[in-house]
C-alpha cells in the first residue's frame, strides 16, 4: 500500500466520521442563518448586492459575510479530531497498523478539513442557488464556488491546522476559548486600537482574497499597522501571496506535530 | 511465526518495565502470564510494533523489531488486539472493520466485503454489522476487536487480557475462538487469569518484575506445585504456612487450599495441583529467592568489609 493510499483511506473515514458530527452542522447552519438575516445591520459592506450587481460580486458579499464568524465554527468542530484518538483510546490499535504517524495525520487532516468545510460550501450553494432564481443569474452558482475557494477555503485551511494541533497542548476547552478571542483580536480588532495583524496578509478572515475579486478594499485589507511589510496595497498579486500565505501558516503545525509524532513514536 | 527475544530491555522514565527478558515462541498458542504491572502490556505493545525495544534483540519471522523496516513487516502479518482496546462509538461493525482493512493494505473491494462478511460470522454479528458501535456490550466489543484483528488473515496474533471485563458464558466462547485460530499461526495470549491459559495454551512464559521466570509447557508449570499442594478442612483460622489459593465455606467449616511447601496443618491433606497452584508455587519460589538475593548480597558486603 502506498503512502498516498494509506492517507485516503484514513481521510475517507475521518470525513465520514466528521461529516456525521450533529454539532457541525447545527453550528455552521445556525450561524450562517443569522448571519444571512442579520446582514442588513451589519453595515453596507455586508448589506445585499444592489440589483443588477454582477455575480461576482454577489457572491464575494456572500462570501467575507460568512468569513466573518463561520472560521470559529470550523475551529470548534476540528479542535478534538487528534486528541479524540487518545480520549476514544483508538490510538494504540491504530499504531500497531502498517501506516506511519505522517500518513495517519496527513489523512486525519484531509478527512476532517474536506467534511468540516462541506456545510459552509452548501451555505454558499443555498446562497448561491437564492441569488441565482432572485436575480435570474445562474452565474452566480460558480461565483459562488470560486469565492468560497478564494475567502473561506484559505480561512479553513489555516485554522484547521492550529485547530487540530494546539489542543495537542493546550487541551481543547481551553484551546476553544483563546480561539474565539484570537478570531476577534487578529481579525477585527483595527489596529489603532491596539497592535493586531487584522488587516494584513495573514488574516484569516480573507480580505485580500475579497478586496480582490470585489475590486475594491475591504474588511480593512492593507490597513496600516504593525509588520507594515505583510500589508501591501490589496492587488492581485497581493491576493495570491495572502492565499499562499495562509495555506502555507495553516501547513506548519501539522508538518511540526508530524515531525514531533514520528520522533516520539519511532515505530 | 517464530519469535526470539533476548536481553530485551523497556523502561518509561525511571521505571524498569522490561529487564532483559530472553522468550522463545515456536508457534501455536502462546500463553504469557503474570500479575499486574509484570510487564506483559509492555512486551505485547513491543511484539505489536507499537513501542520500539530499549535495548536487547527481538526478532519477529526474521524481522529485526528494533528497526522501523522491521516493525512495519511486522505489522503488515499482524493481528491486534489491544488491552485497552477503543473503537470509534459512531462507526458500525461493518464500517470499522472496513477501515482496518484499508489501513492493513486490504485494496480490492470485493475481497474485502467477503473478508468482513466471514468475520463477522465468525465473531456473531452478523446481525447488529450495521448499528452503531456506541451501543455494544463489553462482549460484543472484544469480539469486534478479535474481528478486526483477523482482517488479513495474519500470521501473528497478539492479543492482550482478552477476556478481562467478560461475563463466564462471553470468556468461554471467547477462549474457545481464540483456540480455534492457533491452527495454523502463532497466538500470543497475554492474561493474568491463569484458567485462561490452562484451557487454551500448551506452552507458556510466566513474566514478574519485568523478567520471565519460568518457560515451558503449561503441564510443566502445574508440576511446579507438586507435593506443595494441600486442603485443610477446619473450623478454625486458616492456615498460617503458605498460600491460601481458595476459601470455601462448606457449612461446617471452611475448606482451604493452600500451596505449601510443608504441611501446613496437621490435618491438611495433599492434593494433585492445577496450574493455578503452580503459578502460585512458583511466583512464592521467586519471591523467597528474591528476598534472600539483598541478605546474602549484605553477608557478603560485610565478610569484604571485615577483611
Amino acid at each position: 500500500m502506498t503512502g498516498v493510499r494509506e492517507t485516503l483511506a484514513v481521510a475517507r473515514y475521518e470525513f465520514r466520521m466528521q461529516i456525521r458530527k450533529q454539532s457541525l452542522w447545527i453550528t455552521v447552519g445556525l450561524l450562517a442563518c443569522l448571519l444571512a438575516a442579520g446582514r442588513f445591520g451589519m453595515g453596507p459592506r455586508y448589506a445585499p448586492a444592489p440589483s443588477g450587481a454582477p455575480a461576482r460580486e454577489v457572491m464575494t458579499r456572500w462570501a467575507f459575510l460568512f468569513s466573518v464568524i463561520l472560521p470559529i465554527a470550523f475551529g470548534m468542530a476540528l479542535a478534538d479530531r487528534l486528541l479524540r484518538d487518545r480520549r476514544l483510546r483508538t490510538a494504540e490499535l491504530l499504531a500497531s497498523l502498517p501506516p506511519g504517524p505522517a500518513g495517519r495525520l496527513a489523512g486525519t487532516w484531509l478527512g476532517s478539513v474536506t467534511a468540516t468545510g462541506t456545510p459552509a460550501l452548501l451555505a454558499m450553494l443555498v446562497a448561491a442557488g437564492y441569488e441565482a432564481v432572485r436575480r435570474g443569474d445562474p452565474a452566480t452558482l460558480g461565483w459562488g464556488l470560486a469565492a468560497f475557494a478564494a475567502v473561506l477555503a484559505p480561512a479553513l485551511v489555516f485554522v484547521a491546522g492550529y485547530a487540530l494541533v494546539c489542543p495537542l497542548v493546550l487541551t481543547a476547552p481551553l484551546f476553544r476559548v483563546l480561539f474565539v478571542g484570537y478570531w476577534f483580536w487578529g481579525n477585527l480588532a483595527l489596529p489603532v486600537t491596539l497592535p493586531t495583524l487584522t488587516g494584513s496578509l495573514l488574516t484569516p478572515v480573507g480580505s485580500y482574497a475579497a478586496s480582490w475579486l470585489l475590486g475594491t478594499p475591504v474588511l480593512q485589507a492593507g490597513i496600516p499597522g504593525p509588520l507594515p511589510f505583510l500589508r501591501p496595497a490589496p492587488t492581485t498579486s497581493a491576493a495570491a501571496a495572502s492565499i499562499a500565505l495562509l495555506v502555507v501558516a495553516g501547513l506548519l503545525p501539522l508538518l511540526a506535530a508530524g515531525l514531533l509524532r514520528t520522533r516520539r513514536h519511532p515505530a | 511465526m517464530d519469535i526470539a527475544i533476548t536481553g530485551l530491555r523497556r523502561s518509561f522514565g525511571r521505571v524498569a518495565a522490561l529487564r532483559g527478558v530472553d522468550l522463545t515462541v515456536p508457534g501455536g498458542m502462546f500463553g504469557l502470564l503474570g500479575g499486574n504491572g509484570a510487564g506483559k502490556t509492555t512486551l505485547m505493545r513491543i511484539m505489536a510494533g507499537v513501542l520500539a525495544p530499549g535495548a536487547g534483540q527481538v526478532s519477529i519471522g526474521g524481522h529485526d523489531m528494533t528497526s522501523r523496516a522491521g516493525r512495519r513487516a511486522v505489522q503488515r502479518r499482524l493481528g491486534y488486539l489491544p488491552q485497552d482496546l477503543g473503537l470509534y462509538p459512531d462507526l458500525s461493525p461493518r464500517e470499522l472493520l472496513d477501515y482496518v482493512a484499508l489501513l492493513k493494505g486490504l485494496d480490492d473491494p470485493a475481497a474485502r466485503r467477503r473478508q468482513i462478511g466471514e468475520l463477522l460470522d465468525t465473531v456473531g454479528l452478523t446481525d447488529v454489522a450495521g448499528r452503531r458501535i456506541k451501543g455494544f456490550s463489553g462482549g460484543m466489543r472484544r469480539r469486534l476487536g478479535i474481528a478486526q484483528a483477523l482482517l488479513g488473515d495474519p500470521t501473528l496474533l497478539v492479543v492482550d487480557e482478552p477476556t478481562a471485563g467478560l461475563d463466564p458464558e462471553e470468556r468461554i466462547r471467547f477462549r474457545t475462538l481464540l483456540a480455534g485460530l492457533a491452527g495454523h499461526r502463532t497466538v500470543l495470549l497475554s492474561t493474568h487469569i491463569v484458567e485462561d491459559i490452562a484451557q487454551t495454551c500448551h506452552d507458556t512464559a510466566v513474566l514478574t518484575a519485568g523478567q520471565v521466570i519460568y518457560t515451558g509447557p503449561v503441564t510443566e508449570l502445574t508440576r511446579a506445585a507438586e507435593g506443595a499442594t494441600w486442603e485443610v478442612r477446619t473450623t478454625g483460622a486458616p492456615p498460617a504456612d503458605g498460600v491460601v489459593v481458595s476459601a470455601v465455606n462448606s457449612g461446617d467449616g471452611f475448606r482451604y487450599r493452600v500451596v505449601s511447601p510443608t504441611r501446613p496443618a496437621p490435618e491438611a491433606a495433599p492434593v494433585p495441583p492445577t496450574l493455578e497452584d503452580g503459578y502460585v508455587a512458583l511466583m512464592r519460589r521467586h519471591a523467597s529467592t528474591r528476598a534472600a538475593e539483598p541478605a546474602t548480597r549484605t553477608a557478603a558486603r560485610a565478610r569484604w568489609g571485615r577483611r
